[in-house]
């Protein structure tokens, strides 16, 4: 990687950082959100750095425009008032269960990626959009058309599930 | 470091802060929130090993693309049945919503 590369790419990792902090401490599930956000911006950036910009808009897109906005309307229709779910701080107990099973997962995955990396190239391959809709429409197209099917199946289930008949309150 | 390295560290990064979340929230909002944050290390780490070793770049991105789909229908579920439960339980505190039958 390059000089300017390495740089943006530990901004990133600090916005990561940062975001996921706040996104799994906050006691405020609107700021948690916020930190939620970031994150995905810094995973947008990534991307950027791994030479898929497309992805890098996908994320914007799908996460930061659809997903993010879905779970604001989470937390405003689930009445999660000002104090929050999360005000009072969990039980220690809960929070040494948590960082052992971070360490356990954590601990064995470091040691392989750190012990056992593979050959990698220093840059990142080139696709282009074109080969990604051939790919999409021709090797892949089962998969893209499943897709499609979750979704609207999802989207109905969801409008089903929260369904309430007018003046039946 | 390779770069690949640097970047599965990440991943793994993102992996761990959602383990944490979903293992030390107390509401149902939040653990969804910890669910989004793994589920973007996953994107993360097939990208980054598509991209940087031999395999097939175009099947790294567009399965990421799949996954990045399957997280906004797993998103959409979960909000629609933790606003179910919202309304039937009065709280989506995890300690409350504990039976099945009452």
């Amino acid at each position: 990687m390059e000089l300017m590369a390495k740089i943006a790419f530990w901004i990133y990792a600090l916005i990561i950082l940062g975001g996921g902090i706040v996104a799994v401490g906050s006691s405020s599930l609107v700021r948690a959100l916020m930190g939620l956000i970031s994150t995905l911006v810094g995973v947008a950036g990534m991307y950027m750095l791994l030479g898929t910009p497309f992805m890098a808009f996908m994320q914007l897109l799908i996460y930061v425009g659809a997903v993010a906005v879905l779970i604001f309307f989470a937390v405003m229709l689930t009445d999660a008032h000002g104090r929050g779910d999360e005000s009072e701080p969990a039980p220690i107990r809960q929070h040494l269960f948590a960082l052992g099973a971070v360490m356990a997962v954590g601990g064995v995955l470091s040691w392989l990626i750190m012990n056992r990396p593979p050959a990698s190239s220093l840059v990142p391959a080139e696709v282009s959009i074109e080969q990604l809709g051939h790919g999409l429409l021709e090797s892949y197209f089962l998969a893209f058309e499943l897709i499609s099917v979750v979704l609207l199946v999802a989207m109905s289930g969801a409008v089903l599930l929260a369904w309430e008949k007018r003046g039946k309150k | 470091m390779s770069p690949l390295t640097m970047y599965q560290l990440v991943a793994l990064l993102l992996l761990c802060l959602g383990l944490f979340g979903i293992a030390q929230r107390r509401s149902l909002v939040g653990m969804l929130i910890s669910v989004e944050l793994m589920l973007n290390g996953a994107g993360l780490s097939i990208v980054a090993a598509s991209q940087l070793t031999e395999a097939d770049a175009v099947l790294g991105q567009l399965g990421t693309l799949l996954v990045m789909g399957l997280a906004a229908a797993e998103a959409t579920l979960a909000l629609s049945i933790i606003v179910v439960v919202a309304k039937r339980f009065g709280t989506t505190k995890t300690r409350e919503v504990s039976t099945l039958k009452d």
